[in-house]
């Protein structure tokens, strides 16, 4: 966005430009490009083609028809916070930004509904709606920066989907823009169970390699009548997922169930939001209970009881709203508060059947041991998703790759015991292979084969979600090819 | 082929107690198959499916009989693959509230063995007895407690599904959060078995509430503004109900000798949130409502008649009367609308009438009894009424030989390309339930 005149003879920079409405409304120069060699899976780095800037579906349809004609890659990014990569430009992409499409376009309260442009920020719903006691419930940590169409992509989570579902359960409807250009509506004025399959449910969480949502009806929800938080330190690890078990198996949905061991508490309390937590303590449980206010206080209790069951050190109940807010920023700040211990950490996104967590809190700690990086835990203990921060320094050689390393194995011991290698951060570039640890080649291709109908020259967001495909595959499917010509 | 000709093939498959040949002629509800095969494990089913598929024949699949109503244009594929034998849990890890079952478990079965260890699957489909789980998936079928619960898509977290060609996929896993790879889960339920044999499901569970209780509010009046003010206010308010079921005046009558428009709200939670909604009910009921709470036992009674008050396809004959049900998708409060509307089928049609929406979740269903013809324009009239409440309208039974008169799915979808797609890269034989789905699938 410099200047009135584009300075390119590349006739697609020109022919772009013009689609979008000038040169104000595309990059295409090298220095400005940087910015977008990446997202917030910062260890691949490639420079996009030109990034666009389009103002309306109309605008996203035409650009991205001329990128289908023209045979260039392209893809779509929000505020390029994704952990995994799923915004960066592989084959050097015509990047189709949607920070211009940020519109409210309507909230009907009486329905439970709102419609946003793909650009328009996670927190910033909330906040359009708060004042009428109304919210939307999925809460990444980055949704104050986060925008929901990034979210639809990555079917994002957050601490609260333990009791209110995780980005998916909270989409109605989209409009997208195909991969040929074609504009279709999904779940018309978000009315539940049209006929056909569930496509709603396909694309979200479809990393952007389905097609570009550009109008997303949401479900919003009434603000829980109370809410109470509680704080709970642990001298043993085991007896803190052990509470986390009883608390659930005692028939409570809490809100939220975080946990963070003994490297991250070292590193949340070093950073910008500390709370006070004691050094010496093995786990904190965050524990949030909401509802009906004339329930809570017979949950809380119930919950008290069985931290002390658990030998809790230490439990108690948030005095306040400003305790709570402290508690809570402290916990949400956990990842970048990394950086107050370590110079770099790569994190990962692990999930596991609750009662194998004991277990495999140790298994982690062996691979740190084994590869002589610290590993800190932040997670979401009450749905099982774990966040193993893998602490290291990229400027001594070959650490990042040994971070790298013991990120995946971290995956692998997730997978070994029945769980999955991401919950929520997606599988971008940063986890392609790991896929190997959850699916057979098979149930890989029959996944690829459905991007096919959507995408079927792969020129969107090409090389992102899965392994590429091993030898044996190709040979069959050309052996097929060929018994069918 | 004919059935004895594919039952001598089969036979190196399955053992003969496994296959029953000529089903009776004609099924009134269509569905049927020329041989019906007993499958008994994955094994049996993956060989099955590859065995029709490699030979050209075409597959009905079936569990409990209950929507054998609900799509399809044919009256017998070559076979039909009842899963009636194909039963169990698979895995249930209490801890982790997560359950694995097979797909042909009757619905009831399951919510008896887990509430035994206080807990549930958060589903509410009718006919619970008679319904299998993987039915349920399938249909992508939803009961009133959706508004508080979800409905199918929230609660599957993991499937195992035989392909035409016979291979197993399997799509999400046993973990409640999860985004590895496309969320295949979501294509295969509500499906109606066009892509595939689910045979594993893995659901996640929620606890039995501690304390429930049902308040209904009639409205002698029948004023539907008076519904709407009344329902937006609780809506608004920051009460939870699980449940906010408008029945029409002739469903009321039926469950509970009240012949009035009334409002179903369940709550469920720890004892002292249920007794203060129910307060909180009684201070803003309107002038001219009827309130009457019911405990836990009344509020059972009352949903196990609800849950069988719509027809279904298990039956062998077509009663006396033919019965149609159609479920209507809205915006929320159009439920008002629908139900208002669908009132007039009454005496325009000569039909009785039982309708019931949910103000919270926009999903109505009505059920037609009357003669056939009578029955079949009023079908064609919900799903006018729908279309006009910018909704749309499934027909979820139908005897066959109306079904072919009134389109099951209502006008193609834009984006119809797109499901047709799905349907050829995964059954490109259309091995399975053929014409069963949207746009002939």
């Amino acid at each position: 966005m410099r200047g009135k005149n584009i300075k390119s003879k590349d006739k697609h920079i020109l022919n772009l430009a013009n689609i979008v409405g000038g040169a104000r409304s595309i990059l295409y120069q090298k220095e400005d490009l940087l910015a977008y060699d990446c997202d917030g899976f910062t260890i691949h780095k490639h420079l996009p083609k030109a990034v666009v800037f389009p103002k309306n579906s109309q605008e996203v349809a035409e650009v991205v028809k001329y990128c289908s004609e023209n045979d260039l890659p392209f893809l779509a990014r929000g505020a390029g916070t994704g952990l995994s990569g799923g915004a960066i430009p592989l084959n050097e992409e015509v990047i189709i930004s949607m920070v211009r499409m940020k519109k409210l376009i309507s909230v009907d309260l009486e329905n439970r509904r709102a419609v946003v442009e793909p650009g328009f920020v996670n927190l910033k719903l909330t906040n359009s709606i708060s004042d009428k006691g109304y919210y939307y419930a999925p809460d990444p940590s980055s949704q104050y920066c986060c925008t929901i169409g990034g979210n639809v992509a990555e079917n994002a989570g957050g601490a609260h989907c333990l009791k209110y579902g995780v980005t998916t359960n909270h989409i109605l409807g989209l409009e997208v823009v195909m991969p040929n250009g074609e504009i279709i509506e999904i779940g018309k004025d978000g009315i539940p169970d049209a006929p056909g399959y569930d496509l709603l449910g396909l694309i979200t969480g479809s990393e952007g390699t389905l097609g570009i949502v550009t109008k997303i009806t949401v479900r919003i929800l009434k603000n829980p009548e109370g809410k109470q938080t509680v704080l709970a330190y642990f001298d043993h690890v085991e007896d803190g997922s052990q509470a986390v078990s009883n608390i659930i198996s005692a028939g409570i949905v809490p809100a939220a169930l975080e946990m963070m061991d003994k490297t991250a508490i070292e590193g949340v309390e070093a950073a910008a939001f500390p709370v006070g937590h004691p050094k010496d303590i093995e786990a904190v449980l965050l524990i949030e209970v909401d509802g009906i206010a004339a329930g809570i206080d017979e949950q809380i209790e119930q919950i008290l009881e069985v931290c002390r069951k658990r030998n809790v050190r230490e439990v108690r109940a948030a005095r306040n709203e400003e305790e709570r807010a402290r508690w809570w920023a402290n916990r949400k700040t956990g990842f970048g508060a990394m950086g107050a211990i370590s110079p770099d950490y790569l994190v990962q996104d692990g999930v596991i059947p609750r009662s194998k967590l004991p277990e495999v809190l140790r298994r982690i700690n062996e691979i740190s041991d084994e590869s002589g990086l610290r590993i800190a835990n932040i997670f979401h203990a009450g749905d099982g998703n774990l966040h193993p921060l893998v602490l290291f320094d990229a400027r001594v050689p070959g650490e990042s790759e040994k971070a790298l390393e013991a990120g995946s194995l971290c995956l692998k011991v997730c997978a070994d015991v029945g769980g999955t290698i991401t919950g929520e951060h997606g599988v971008g570039i940063e986890k392609r292979e790991e896929m190997r640890f959850v699916f057979t080649e098979e149930e890989i291709a029959a996944q690829t084969e459905i991007r096919e109908v959507f995408n079927p020259h792969n020129l969107l967001n090409a090389g992102k979600l899965f392994p590429t495909p091993s030898r044996c595959v190709e040979i069959k499917k050309e052996m097929k090819a060929q018994a069918i010509s | 082929m004919i059935a004895s000709e594919s039952m001598s093939e089969l036979k190196t498959i399955l053992r003969e107690d496994q296959m029953l040949a000529g089903e009776k002629d004609s099924h009134p509800f269509g569905n049927s198959g020329h041989l019906k095969v007993y499958p008994e494990s994955e094994e049996d089913i993956s060989a099955v499916l590859e065995y029709a598929n490699s030979n050209g024949l075409k597959i009905n699949i079936m569990g409990g009989g209950t929507k054998r109503g609900f799509g399809g244009l044919n009256e017998k594929a070559d076979i039909l693959l009842s899963l009636e034998r194909f039963t169990g849990i698979v895995e249930h890890t209490p801890g982790d509230m997560t359950l694995t079952v097979k797909s042909g478990t009757p619905f009831k079965e399951l919510q008896d063995y887990l509430a035994k260890h206080n807990q549930k699957i958060s589903l509410d489909p009718f006919w619970p007895e008679r319904c299998t789980i993987g039915g349920v998936i399938a249909a992508n079928e939803s009961g009133p407690k959706r508004l508080g619960y979800g409905s199918a898509r929230d609660a599957v977290i993991g499937l195992r599904t035989v392909y035409p060609d016979g291979k197993v996929i399997r799509s999400g896993g046993r973990v409640v959060k999860n985004v590895a790879g496309y969320d295949m889960n979501k294509l295969f339920i509500g499906s109606m078995g066009t892509l595939g044999v689910v045979t594993e499901i893995t659901l996640k569970l929620r606890p039995l509430p501690k304390s429930e209780s049902l308040v209904l509010v009639s409205f002698p009046q029948g004023n539907l503004k008076e519904i709407r003010t009344f329902a937006v206010k609780v809506l608004d308010s920051m009460i939870e109900p699980v449940t906010m079921e408008l029945l029409n005046p002739a469903l009321s009558d039926k469950l509970t000798g009240i012949n009035f428009y009334t409002l179903a709200m369940s709550f469920e939670d720890v004892e002292s949130s249920v007794q203060y909604q129910e307060e909180f009910i009684q201070n803003i009921l309107p002038e001219n409502a009827k309130l009457t709470v019911n405990s836990k036992e009344e509020a059972d009674f009352f949903w196990k008649r609800f849950y069988q008050h719509s027809p279904n396809g298990t039956a062998e004959e077509l009663p006396a009367e033919t019965e149609a049900c159609l479920k209507v998708g809205t915006v929320n409060l159009n439920v008002l609308h629908v139900l208002k509307e669908s009132e007039l089928l009454k005496d325009m049609f000569n039909v009785t009438v039982e309708s019931h929406g949910g103000l919270g979740h926009g999903l109505s269903q009505v059920s037609i009894r009357g003669a056939a013809d009578d029955v079949a324009s009023a079908a064609k009239k919900v799903r006018e009424i729908a279309e006009k409440a910018g909704g749309h309208a499934i027909v979820k039974h139908l005897p066959l030989e109306l079904r072919k008169e009134v389109n099951v799915w209502g006008r193609n979808p834009s984006y119809l390309f797109l499901l047709q797609g799905i349907k050829t890269k995964v059954d490109p034989h259309k091995t399975l339930n053929p014409n069963r789905f949207v746009g002939g699938i």
